[in-house]
């Protein structure tokens, strides 16, 4: 046992050639097509043909190429299993429980001893990696004697279970490093290169000065742009592959946990970033885990109450909006919200009044909180709550985020966003003491502007902590600069300073920075060991000057300056109550007809954007900006348009504000553009009494003027709020 | 780069005791690194500084794509900040598995010696001395020290915890 140490200690590469490498890589993809097929065997026994025949060709083609290369062990465990197969397939045998149980350790048997071979090189000969018991196991099985296979079950399942945990860390390791990419692919990648090397040689010979020169950076930039897609194509995986780990694992925990659970599954083919498939794979086993364990009720319960005794787990994947969203839903008994706030209360999360006054949806947030998720929580919460803000931290880090559904007794929902692709991100690029720093777009939830004269009164002491009221709400103010422990700028230079306002695993704060650069796409690149190590830091990338930024890690800047998501979800809950009860609303107040006072409620704004003229273009009388991706419909009240064509015509540079509205973040709704002369102000406002003449439009007092306030956003988006609450 | 005189040359014929060595300048004194080891020299570059990281560090720049992280050669020395005629080399160990830069203040050239005639570390070098020095070479000029680029590895000076901080007398 000594040596098998030393061995895994330090696995030599060396010692596993290429064809054996090749063969462990497609031994194991056999292997997962195994389980698959073992898994809709068991729930569909009816036909069997089809799926019995791809199991015994996986196993068949392990036996047979061991063979060739001389793993006598594996050799024979595999053999052993194809006999048992093989009167399967003919017939001999009927599909039970045990059957199944015994091939799942054949299958974990055949895999540890390729995860012993892809570590030491050799399969093993030591009295530990003796398979007689299972090979005895699978010879009882195949006489058809169901009694004695279930003695020898019992001993042989000791022993075979404790090997594939052991093991499972290098067999991720193996399908972590290799990618099976389509040859129509690769090839196009080749060519796109090629024609890469030919455009930088033409560059090359031409000189800067040359004729021809704008010419071959435009087509250098396509080329460029083509490449990356194409790459981005390559690393794309469909999300199967990972809901393939899944029928296994719930049939197991369901025997254990006796429960009677189908999961079923759509939109395997749903492609995502690997890297992101590999980021989410724990959130999301996770999540099925607790789903099986806690969601879904005892056979009998569920009877009692009217269900049918199989719970059903459904798993469903798809695009929404540049995300991919993976759905998994369970009709347990959903989570009981007086449970979960009694709990809240008890660990002092939130104090009674305040759980008082919450909603159902804010009450579910609590789950995510750090403090939420304890050992006791899970015996005496019929819910979730194992780790649930662990899974958030997790998803958050690759920019994705969480929201969770539930009904008592009709079950739970629980939605994973990722972005596509985690590469390329958009950024805020800032500056603070001297240097650049990138905010990921999905942490800012908006900028606010605090000139030099302001500042005294902006900021508010509490004790050493500073402050910031922004919409009558505080906000803890971190300061960059003294963060990081940069040089801070003198009085003298500063114009004031700039505030975003993040928000990351639950935290909210203002960061205050110096000074706002461009927004840009940037191209994340990761950091060496010593510098990750520092923490605050996700990676870095160069931007278009060629200079390099740090790009900060919001979740880890706000627990460094001591940010605590606790208070700040209650705070976030008191203002959405704000919201939804009183008739006092945040608004967004701006100018599209000239002299007229309009406003939009301010959580329907998601961004204000300036464009160029040029980039708004017409179909069909309509004026249309494309967006991230996206075509956005303007609305033009004002005939702002009309009248910037204008004054372009007379050749002045003009460009466009346009307010991006969508459905208050649910993303149901698709996103329209207003295009607004300027912006005013925001502030919180008084909605007077609705105007029968004006059925879209309500008035409201904003600072003791009048103003028209849009409420088809509102009204629209109310739906969806109800469905949640 | 100094020639060698004409006996050092017939004493080093013999090919495996000839060692190609990259000589650089940081303060007053010269330093050498086996050629094999070294990746490429970049030359000036701006450093991206990043903040927190341990003191031994120069900071990012760009290179091939990547972000490579520098290694201060004079603030392992305890000297003060560079003037600004530093340069970054790009060194690589052997199974290429870190690739880090070093800030010196200038390269000079490629000078080739005689293996045999490393002279080892004296017994009375400081504790930080031993760890980066490995050996010296007499040269015309003075003495030229030997540099290990396995032990200016980042993760591996980051471990040794004795470059953590400054030395005394600067600020922490």
């Amino acid at each position: 046992v000594r040596e098998a140490n030393a061995y895994l200690d330090a696995p030599d590469k060396r010692c596993v050639d290429d064809l054996t490498r090749e063969f462990i890589a497609e031994s194991q993809e056999g292997l997962d097509r195994m389980e698959r097929c073992l898994t809709e065997l068991e729930t569909r026994p009816g036909d069997s043909e089809q799926l019995v025949g791809e199991i015994f060709r996986s196993v068949h083609t392990i036996k047979g190429t061991t063979g060739f290369l001389g793993f006598e062990r594996l050799e024979k465990l595999a053999h052993a299993g194809e006999h048992l197969l093989g009167s399967l397939r003919e017939g001999k045998l009927a599909v039970t429980s045990e059957l199944i149980s015994g091939l799942l350790r054949l299958m974990d048997g055949l895999r540890a001893i390729l995860t012993l071979i892809e570590a030491t090189g050799s399969e093993g000969t030591r009295s530990g990696d003796d398979d007689t018991a299972l090979i005895a196991e699978l010879a009882a099985l195949n006489v058809a004697g169901p009694v004695v296979a279930v003695a020898a079950t019992v001993a042989v399942g000791l022993q075979t279970t404790v090997v594939p945990t052991a093991m499972g860390a290098a067999v991720a390791a193996l399908s972590d490093k290799t990618l099976r990419i389509d040859v129509e692919v690769l090839n196009r990648m080749m060519n796109l290169v090629g024609e890469l090397v030919l455009t930088r040689n033409q560059m090359l010979q031409s000189g800067v000065e040359a004729t021809n020169f704008p010419e071959l950076a435009r087509r250098l930039d396509s080329v460029t742009a083509d490449l990356r897609e194409t790459v981005m194509q390559a690393r794309m995986q469909p999300v199967g592959n990972l809901f393939g780990k899944f029928p296994r694992m719930v049939r197991d925990l369901a025997q254990t946990c006796g429960r009677e659970v189908r999961i079923e599954f759509s939109g395997q083919e749903t492609g995502l970033d690997k890297s992101l498939l590999e980021a989410i794979k724990d959130p999301l086993t996770h999540a099925v885990r607790n789903a099986v364990d806690h969601g879904i009720e005892a056979p009998a319960v569920r009877v009692m109450s009217g269900k049918p005794s199989e719970g059903c787990l459904r798993l469903r994947a798809f695009h929404q909006g540049g995300s991919v969203v993976i759905e998994l839903a369970d009709d347990g008994a959903g989570i009981a919200i007086e449970r979960v706030l009694a709990k809240a209360v008890e660990r002092g999360l939130v104090t009674a009044e305040q759980a008082e006054g919450m909603t159902e949806r804010e009450a579910l947030q609590l789950i995510f909180l750090p403090g939420f998720s304890t050992a006791a929580a899970v015996t005496t919460v019929s819910g979730r709550g194992v780790g649930m803000d662990v899974v958030r931290a997790n998803v958050e880090k690759v920019g994705g985020s969480v929201e969770l559904e539930s009904k008592v007794g009709v079950g739970t929902t629980l939605r994973l966003r990722v972005p596509l692709t985690l590469a390329i991100v958009p950024a805020l690029v800032v500056r603070s003491g001297g240097q650049s720093f990138a905010l990921p777009q999905s942490a800012l939830v908006e900028l606010v502007y605090v000139p030099k004269r302001d500042e005294e009164k902006a900021v508010e002491r509490m004790g050493a902590a500073e402050l910031y009221r922004l919409r009558e709400r505080l906000l803890p103010i971190v300061w960059l600069d003294r963060l990081l422990g940069l040089e801070t700028l003198n009085g003298e230079d500063r114009h004031g300073f700039y505030m975003a306002v993040l928000e990351a695993e639950g935290c909210r704060y203002g960061l205050v920075v110096d000074d706002l650069l461009a927004p840009e796409e940037i191209v994340v690149k990761p950091l060496s060991a010593v510098l990750k190590e520092i923490g605050l830091f996700s990676g870095a990338t160069v931007l278009g000057s060629g200079m390099l930024a740090l790009i900060l890690d919001i979740g880890a800047t706000a627990a460094r300056a001591g940010v605590k998501p606790v208070e700040e979800e209650i705070k976030e809950a008191e203002v959405l109550e704000g919201n939804t009860e009183g008739s006092e609303v945040s608004l967004l107040v701006f100018e599209a007809r000239a002299r007229e006072r309009t406003a939009l409620p301010l959580d329907v704004v998601e961004r204000i954007e300036s464009v160029p003229l040029t980039q708004i273009e017409y179909a069909g009388g309509r004026p249309l900006l494309q967006y991230r991706g996206e075509l956005l419909t303007l609305r033009d009240e004002g005939r702002v348009l009309a009248e910037l064509e204008a004054a372009q015509d007379r050749g002045e540079e003009v460009s466009v504000t346009v307010l991006i509205c969508g459905g208050s973040g649910k993303g149901e709704m698709q996103r329209t553009g207003m295009v607004v002369r300027r912006v005013l102000d925001v502030s919180g406002g008084m909605l007077l009494e609705k105007d029968a003449a004006s059925d879209e439009m309500e008035l409201a007092l904003v600072k003791d003027k009048l103003t028209m306030v849009h409420r088809e956003f509102s009204v629209k988006a109310a739906p969806v709020w109800k469905e949640v609450a | 780069v100094k020639i060698l005189e004409r006996d050092a040359v017939n004493e080093i014929l013999n090919e495996d005791d000839a060692v190609s060595l990259c000589s650089m300048f940081a303060g007053s004194e010269s330093f050498g690194i086996d050629t094999r080891k070294i990746r490429e020299v970049l030359g000036k570059r701006d450093l991206q500084r990043v903040p927190m990281a341990p003191a031994f560090i120069g900071g990012v720049v760009p290179y091939r794509g990547e972000v490579l992280t520098t290694v201060d050669f004079r603030a392992l020395l305890g000297m003060g900040e560079h003037t600004d005629t530093s340069c970054v080399l790009v060194l690589e160990d052997e199974d290429g598995e870190e690739r880090f830069g070093l800030v010196v203040d200038a390269v000079g050239g490629v000078v080739t010696v005689n293996r045999n005639m490393l002279e080892a570390n004296p017994c009375t070098l400081e504790s930080r001395g031993k760890w980066l020095f490995d050996g010296a070479y007499k040269m015309e000029t003075g003495l030229m020290v030997q540099l290990d680029p396995q032990k200016l590895r980042p993760s591996r000076l980051a471990e040794a915890g004795l470059f953590k901080h400054r030395l005394n007398g600067e600020q922490a």
